[in-house]
């Protein structure tokens, strides 16, 4: 029997149905009558960090290739009787699929046969098909890609900034890793991981847009193989609070330097809560925006400039971190200068006026990302795995006060766990 | 689909409005079309990111980043693109709907006026943009440009454009080049926004949820005080054939190579058959199921991109690949022959009709992304008639096998540009 469960928001006018499916898998259905397209994620809590890992009813811990999260997702695509692009082609559906740090989704938009793209979805992510040909095609391809990386300094720049950050979390590595790390996946890799990590316990499927919830769940009843309730054991090394090294370089081909600042901040296997990652929102949004004292004061020195300069909230399982970028003639000197309001705003507390504007523009922006039916899929998809639910969410936005942003403020920010990557040009 | 009502503001400024209240936002625009020049490519494209940093009332740009924060973290966002030979300079708002306004304000209102007022009131000294904020737009500007030489892929095919139109309008860079923008006088400056105001062509549109009137009557009220006897008229010339090909190799340190090759179609706005090369283009290289994403990644496993696209208002197309240096005369070979295998008539039924269901999808999904709807509108302005989203592709489905094989043999391979690692060669 399905367990289902509607999900409204006064503060939106919207509403969703969570259904725990009796196969293990978890569903959410968001009804947008009005839209043409519709969209939908199925995902599993899988990602580039997960390469040590044990299973309730095993006893080995098992290791695996860095990379092996994002070749399995290139690979599923192909089945026994042809690969999923060329199903999709008879349905008109845009169809793709990406692996992050933390989960792997395989994703399609349409706006006419729904039903049927939905039915190719569910069947190929649960038809894995491995031989040792078609994982060794995949080489060239993957080889390509990871080489165009390479090349990209935003990419470089951010992966030397996580290796200076962390010690020994596997969110240093490369999301596809490695031309070597690659060359030692096998079918037999792949089908070990796909079974551990592709259980529907593990995974979670939204649909978003003009559809039919009876048709979805009939469709699910459908196709969905019952899995085993296993538990899984992601097996991280203990990392330490502090950094490996305040500062790495790189040379490469740009124009200009580019630079990532990050603050580290301690992390364990439970995620930071809906109203901390909020908070962390807001207080950015003070400290930094494009109305700030602070943006005023870099732009004005030349420091930085309004089309690069950036920051994040960069949160994941067992690593966190506040994350500065841009371009800069003097990416030391920013650094710097972010420390030093830091500093003052600690010392005077933040004013009034600017955390009810911040508050005001991260709860208007959060609105506005309800338009899209991939925005919604992919934030539900992002805060199953993280263990929040989405409209909640929304009200911590709108429920943040000073006090919360002042504590952030005190306990984010540590000069001494921070690091900064520098990408200068050629010489 | 709810319809677009158009209307004339005054000479040469058309008003389009879409009201859709599907939509949690609202998003207008103002468009300047102008003939891009060596001349005034840059001072213009200079102006646009002037004006949206500030306006009378809100004198810098962190007391304009403080309203838009204030009106729920509204934006105001500057832009400049080309349109086949015509420099485009846009000027856009964007928030919530007023329903979601916390203490019942009327953002529609406010964007409304705030983009009036950024383009009719700037905070003029003596006539003169200010002289800090004027040499600060300079060195951003000049560091975007300098930006797009860190992404390869963009790179890459910017010069073979460059090169492929270096006797043509379209050559031009669309922000300028750094050299013209060094050269900026603040007098000229003034000089180009009453150029703009009183000679470009212009369009608006309001799209989302808000009602267009009262923005229609800012508008109205503020164009009654300029004068526009005399519009500049725009227009792209194409040549129709490649006479010979273009071969440039150059050489920089990156670790994939790039190649981008571009052919003429003899096809572009207003011409009826643009639908027949859309649909080549697509079959060509715009899904993952066209020939050079079947051949030279899945079969020959050459590279992880391979795609081509259709510029419909220059009548070019171009195919991007990144490939290790020793295969980039294979990829070459094999994307030429792709193309050869489609002017002959090789390609079935099914082929057509993914490339047709595709497109089909993605035309109706314009109208749930206002941005999308708004980029739609503004690509048809040099049409003869224009189309809703659905009407083109109805267009598409109607196209026969015979019409892309015309298409096909229509097209001449005009450039080969080929970006590669230093001191490799290229077989």
């Amino acid at each position: 029997m399905n367990i289902i469960k509607e999900i409204k928001s006064e503060r939106l006018g919207d509403h969703y149905y969570e259904v725990k499916h009796p196969s293990g898998l978890k569903i959410f259905i968001y009804p947008k009558e009005n839209n043409n397209s519709t969209y939908a994620i199925f995902g599993t809590k899988y990602g580039s960090i997960d390469n040590c890992f044990k299973t309730s009813d095993e006893d080995q811990v098992k290791e695996v290739p860095a990379g092996i999260a994002h070749y399995l997702e290139h690979k599923l695509f192909e089945s026994e009787d042809g690969d999923a692009f060329a199903r999709y082609a008879k349905t008109g559906a845009s169809a793709n699929a990406y692996t992050s740090f933390d989960k792997t989704c395989y994703l399609f938009s349409c706006t006419d046969n729904v039903y049927e793209s939905l039915e190719i979805l569910l069947d190929f992510v649960q038809s894995p098909y491995f031989t040792e040909q078609t994982v060794k095609k995949e080489q060239g391809i993957i080889g390509q890609e990871i080489r165009m990386y390479d090349d990209d300094p935003q990419w470089r720049v951010m992966f030397n900034l996580l290796g200076a950050l962390y010690h020994n979390h596997p969110v240093k590595l490369d999301i596809a890793g490695t031309v070597e790390s690659i060359a030692k996946i096998t079918p037999d890799l792949l089908y070990k991981c796909y079974n551990t990590f592709y259980n529907l316990n593990n995974m979670v499927l939204c649909v978003v847009g003009n559809v039919d919830y009876n048709k979805v769940l009939e469709l699910c009843d459908k196709m969905l193989k019952p899995s085993k309730p296993v538990k899984i054991d992601r097996i991280f090394e203990k990392e330490p609070d502090d950094v490996v090294k305040p500062r790495v370089e790189q040379k490469l081909s740009v124009a200009s330097p580019i630079f990532e600042l990050g603050f580290k901040e301690h992390a364990d296997e439970n995620r930071k809560t809906a109203n901390q990652i909020a908070q962390t929102e807001i207080l950015l949004e003070v400290l930094a925006s494009e109305s700030s004292p602070l943006f005023k004061r870099l732009l004005d020195a030349g420091l930085i400039n309004q089309s690069s300069f950036s920051y994040e909230y960069f949160e994941g399982p067992g690593y966190s971190s506040i994350i500065f970028s841009g371009e800069s003639k003097d990416p030391d000197t920013v650094a710097k200068e972010i420390n030093k309001e830091v500093a003052d705003l600690r010392k005077k507390g933040i004013n009034s006026a600017a955390f009810e504007r911040a508050k005001k523009a991260v709860y208007g922006r959060m609105i506005s990302s309800f338009n899209s039916v991939d925005n919604i899929a992919n934030m539900m998809a992002a805060l199953t795995f993280t263990g929040h639910e989405l409209f909640n969410y929304v009200d911590a936005i709108a429920e943040a006060d000073i006090n919360s942003i002042n504590a952030r403020l005190n306990s984010q920010f540590k000069e001494d766990c921070s690091a900064l990557s520098v990408v200068l040009p050629l010489d | 689909m709810i319809g677009i009502e158009q209307r004339s503001v005054c000479n040469g400024v058309n008003f389009r409005s879409v009201k859709d209240t599907k939509f949690k936002t609202v998003r207008m625009s103002v468009s300047f079309l102008m003939p891009i020049k060596k001349e005034t490519a840059a001072v213009n494209a200079l102006l646009t990111f002037m004006l949206s940093r500030a306006c009378k009332q809100y004198p810098n740009f962190t007391k304009l980043g403080e309203r838009l924060a204030e009106l729920y973290g509204a934006n105001i966002d500057a832009d400049v693109q080309k349109l086949g030979d015509v420099q485009l300079l846009h000027l856009s708002a964007t928030g919530i709907a007023d329903r979601y306004a916390l203490n019942g304000e009327s953002i529609s209102t406010e964007l409304s006026k705030l983009l009036c007022s950024i383009i009719f009131e700037p905070p003029l000294e003596k006539g003169l943009f200010p002289l800090d904020s004027f040499e600060q737009e300079k060195r951003q500007t000049i560091e975007l440009i300098k930006s797009e030489y860190n992404d390869k892929r963009i790179y890459a095919r910017q010069r073979c454009e460059e090169i492929m139109c270096s006797k043509e309008p379209y050559g031009i860079n669309r922000f300028g080049s750094i050299e013209d923008i060094k050269n900026i006088q603040r007098e000229e400056l003034t000089q180009a926004w009453h150029n703009l105001l009183e000679k470009s062509r212009i369009e608006i549109l309001v799209l989302g949820d808000c009602h267009p009137d009262p923005i229609f009557e800012d508008f109205y009220n503020a164009f009654k005080l300029i004068n526009r006897t005399s519009i500049t008229p725009c227009n792209t010339t194409n040549i129709l054939k490649a006479e010979k090909v273009n071969d440039v190799t150059e050489k920089m340190e990156v670790a994939q190579s790039k190649l981008v090759m571009g052919f003429r179609t003899q096809t572009a706005i207003p011409d009826e058959n643009v639908e027949s090369v859309i649909l080549l283009s697509a079959i060509f290289g715009g899904t993952p199921n066209s020939k050079l994403f079947l051949n030279v990644r899945e079969k020959l496993s050459l590279c992880y991109y391979c795609s081509s696209a259709y510029d419909i208002m220059k009548g070019i197309m171009l195919v991007q690949s990144g490939v290790e240096t020793k295969n980039v005369e294979k990829a070459k070979d094999e994307i030429l022959l792709q193309l050869n295998e489609i002017k002959k008539g090789n390609f079935d039924d099914n082929e057509i009709n993914a490339a047709k269901l595709s497109l089909s999808n993605g035309y109706h999904s314009i109208t749930d992304s206002l941005a999308v709807l708004e980029a739609w509108y503004l690509a048809q302005t040099f049409s003869n008639q224009v189309k809703r989203p659905e009407e083109a592709a109805a267009i598409i489905n109607s196209i026969t096998r015979d019409k892309v094989i015309d298409a096909a043999n229509r097209v001449t391979l005009d450039t080969i540009y080929r970006l590669v690692g230093s001191g490799e060669d290229v077989k």
